[in-house]
């Protein structure tokens, strides 16, 4: 199980106001709104820590069936900058996210060690969606692989394992 | 006030946040925020801080879980009305 997340964080200077009154109250937990309080960047912080919930929570709703919006169930445990987790109802998820000046990118996975076999796709590969879930068809062993896709304003993501 | 009071209202408000005008223009109590309107998700709360300012109301965690659709939403601005 897999899921992945992307912020394109000029789009988000656009989409959300950070500052808007009970905005962060809403999404983060009092921890998550201490590391954004006290970080160098806190816009920055903000959006690593909702790439990894969104990222987590792709997997938690594969998993569970449940959907919905509850994003202070997703919580953050920070490690750096690029490494954490994510715990949703008892189940844990790992994260590793990828940090630039331009976006900020989250892959979540149900084991750590599943990290190296995560494959990146592309648009070329046909996507299949059964029940909104998509994947693809291995073309070495015709079995189905379970596909996770992002995009946001300029980016497009899609993994693959 | 009737539900399609507040769905017109709805409808005022979740019209900045929207990404598919064709499920905007034909949107129904089953129209679901983010795979039909595609609101993007970060955009939701703006959705909900909207509605509780605009009906004096507050939306809790439990209300705010269930608030993906037209429908659910119309639910809980009527309930929290009947409360006030």
């Amino acid at each position: 199980m897999i899921g992945n997340d992307i912020v394109d964080l000029a789009l988000a200077r656009t989409e959300s106001n950070l500052k808007r009154k009970n905005f962060l109250d809403k999404l983060f937990t009092k921890e998550e709104q201490l590391l954004v309080e006290n970080a160098n960047n806190p816009e920055v912080m903000v959006w690593n820590l909702w790439s990894r919930k969104e990222a987590a929570y792709k997997i938690y709703n594969r998993e569970t069936g449940i959907r919905g919006y509850f994003p202070k169930q997703l919580v953050c445990s920070y490690e750096s900058e690029t490494s954490g987790t994510v715990c949703c109802n008892e189940r844990v998820y790992y994260t590793k996210s990828t940090v630039t000046k331009d976006f900020i990118y989250t892959i979540a996975t149900i084991e750590p060690q599943f990290f190296n076999q995560i494959e990146k796709i592309n648009l070329d590969y046909k996507i299949h969606k059964t029940n909104g879930i998509p994947s693809i068809i291995d073309t070495q062993t015709a079995l189905s692989k379970p596909v996770s896709i992002t995009h946001h304003g300029r980016f497009w993501e899609g993994i693959t394992i | 006030m009737s539900k399609q009071e507040i769905i017109e209202e709805l409808k005022v408000i979740v019209k900045p946040y929207i990404q598919d005008d064709a499920a905007f223009d034909s949107l129904t109590e089953e129209t679901d925020f983010i795979n039909d309107l595609k609101i993007n998700s970060a955009n939701l709360v703006d959705v909900i801080l909207d509605i509780e300012e605009k009906y004096d109301i507050v939306i809790d965690n439990q209300a705010m879980e269930k608030m993906l659709n037209v429908k659910a939403a119309v639910e809980i601005i009527e309930s929290q009305l009947t409360e006030k």
